[in-house]
């Protein structure tokens, strides 16, 4: 039992650092669908400098960042471009799954995965584990009792009244992606320098787009959105509770997406998205 | 060809030269021999243009699905999976089918269909029925179909159709079959539904004004379910025609990522159909060209797949999504 616990925090983790990510950004008006490719660059871009430096924890900053810069990218598109931004994430997404796919080859001279690398070991493990549960907390207090997390969710919500009030929404929306692709990002470095030491093709295996469902469960909200992603954690370590059982699989691992899909189908029609999540803001002046 | 669609063609070009030369720079190759390595690989003997049109082939089917789905106000990012779908309704049944070719692969061709559109009808139907955002209702449904596959097919492939359902060739000894020509024939007729069809008009209208449409008396939620279910049928003949004509038996390597690809497809074709089947050649070459890039100059393929990213993630804001 103990295990099975155990299991479902590790299994949750990465999606409960995305889904915190998504959150962020939704609220305050930009939907990313970029999470995927923000796991996947985090993860090769931690294992890349780790490999490079021998550091592990210089690979992990070295992740964030990537994934910040990633965000940010999808940031100024959504606000400086006013891109449609669910055809963007998409762009997002291709960019780092491809981009990371051809450095393997030119970094470690091998396709399909990368080296061995020094990586973050149990101790880094368990401390991700805690932290992606204190970062929930940390911005569920942020976005609720802060004055800059009301900011945010007016940018959310209703970012011509922000504006009047003050309030630059575009460039609310611009940090606000930034940070959330830091957040999705750390759930890459979990992955490939925590629960592993290496970065391999297709890691992310979808996590970013179960953290985006865990947003819509979690009715945009830190921990919601958490427990959500523990939901899928645990139908995730399920899998390999299973196992033994001879159910294929395929069929376990398609587990965690079809009850996403289930519950979106149950809850959509109750929860209620940011006013203007996902709306291009032209500022008036 | 429109003012924006060559604006269009023009950025995504400049992405694929600019991007290009840097990846190929980085992997210490020049970009003068990486391009010429690309262009011989996708253009320089009769059977390597016949594989180059295997893949526009192949692009074009999902590509007029998301053109459709997109026109409609829909996000499909769906088509990835909805032709596994129905490539595999297709390998499966033509591994049990034996029969003369005028029956089988119309048979086939209408499996496929059907798989691809039933996969789109499920997400049409959470939307229409439940309100759920179709965004990730597809993006869950790609990873579902490709675990669904890996498990009907005991995790290898297909054992092979007989050669009495393999798609008439087009030219000899390639593989290039009929089905560029019910590509294009599809690509014809879509763009009369769109443009001179009540259903093409409620179509548009209710993506290019979906309060008005509604108001108007267009059943929104109705238009929702077909048009998913139709785009993942386009979808779902595409993965069927590669089973059919490309590698007759269903695996997993079916598609190296169509169903995405052809959403820069579609955008660079302006939602088009004529346009995005000028894309789909274009993004052909850059497909097929990627092998010879790769094996001539050592510039790995995959740098083709963020090249597409960049083409989307800088189209997204173009006048395709302006309301």
């Amino acid at each position: 039992m103990i295990d099975f616990v155990w299991l479902t925090l590790i299994k949750a983790t990465p999606v409960i650092y995305a889904a915190l990510g998504g959150v962020l950004s939704e609220r305050s008006g930009v939907i990313n669908i970029g999470l995927e490719g923000m796991i996947a660059i985090g993860a090769f871009t931690g294992v890349c400098v780790s490999y490079a430096t021998g550091n592990a924890q210089a690979g992990a900053a070295a992740g964030v960042l990537a994934g910040a810069l990633l965000g940010a990218l999808l940031g100024i598109a959504a606000t400086r471009f006013r891109v449609e931004q669910i055809v963007a994430g998409t762009g997002i997404n291709l960019i780092a799954l491809g981009g990371a796919a051809y450095g393997l080859v030119v970094v470690f001279g091998q396709p399909g995965a990368s080296k061995q690398v020094a990586a973050l070991g149990t101790g880094g493990e368990t401390a991700m584990v805690v932290a992606a549960l204190v970062l929930a907390v940390l911005l569920h207090l942020f976005l609720f009792r802060t004055r800059g997390g009301l900011h945010v969710r007016a940018c959310g919500e209703n970012p011509r009244a922000a504006e009047v009030a003050g309030i630059d929404p575009l460039r609310v929306r611009l940090w606000a992606t930034a940070t959330g692709g830091a957040f999705a990002a750390l759930g890459g470095v979990f992955l490939a320098m925590a629960e592993l030491d290496l970065y391999s093709d297709g890691m992310s295996a979808g996590r970013g787009f179960i953290a985006l469902a865990a947003v819509i469960f979690g009715r945009w909200n830190p921990l919601g959105a958490t427990g959500a992603a523990l939901f899928f954690g645990a139908f995730s370590a399920l899998q390999y509770t299973l196992q033994r059982s001879g159910i294929p699989s395929e069929l376990m691992q398609a587990l965690p997406y079809v009850a996403a899909l289930v519950a979106l189908a149950g809850f959509a029609g109750r929860a209620r998205a940011p006013a203007a999540d996902g709306i291009p803001y032209v500022p008036v002046r | 060809m429109s003012a924006t669609a060559s604006r269009d063609a023009a950025i995504a070009l400049a992405i694929v030269v600019v991007f290009g030369s840097v990846a190929m720079l980085v992997a210490g190759v020049s970009p003068l021999d990486g391009f010429a390595a690309l262009l011989i690989g996708a253009l320089g003997s009769s059977q390597e243009i016949a594989e180059t049109l295997v893949a526009t082939t192949s692009l074009l089917f999902p590509a007029l699905g998301v053109t459709l789905a997109f026109r409609a106000g829909l996000f499909n990012i769906g088509a990835e999976g909805q032709l596994i779908a129905g490539g595999l309704v297709a390998g499966l049944l033509g591994e049990r089918l034996a029969g003369p070719a005028i029956v089988a692969i119309p048979l086939l061709l209408a499996a496929g269909a059907l798989g691809g559109g039933v996969w789109g009808a499920l997400a049409g139907l959470l939307r229409a029925r439940f309100a759920a955002n179709e965004v990730i209702a597809t993006l869950m449904l790609n990873i579902i179909a490709a675990l669904l596959a890996g498990y009907l097919i005991g995790g290898h492939e297909t054992t092979p159709l007989p050669p009495s359902s393999w798609l008439p060739a087009l030219i000899p000894d390639t593989r290039l079959t009929i089905a560029l020509l019910l590509a294009l024939a599809l690509a014809f007729v879509l763009r009369w539904v769109l443009r001179a069809t009540v259903i093409g008009y409620e179509l548009r209208a209710a993506g290019d004004a979906p309060e008005t449409a509604r108001r108007a008396g267009i059943d929104l939620a109705k238009t929702a379910f077909w048009t998913m279910a139709a785009s993942g049928a386009f979808a779902g003949l595409g993965g069927a025609t590669i089973v059919t004509g490309v590698l007759h038996r269903f695996n997993l390597a079916l598609s190296p990522g169509y169903g995405f690809i052809a959403i820069a497809v579609a955008l660079v074709g302006e939602l088009d159909p004529l346009l995005v089947t000028v894309a789909a050649f274009v993004f052909g070459i850059l497909q097929n060209g990627a092998i010879g890039m790769q094996a001539a100059a050592n510039v790995p393929r995959d740098v083709v797949t963020a090249i597409e990213g960049a083409i989307i993630l800088v189209l997204s804001g173009r006048r395709a999504f302006k309301r």
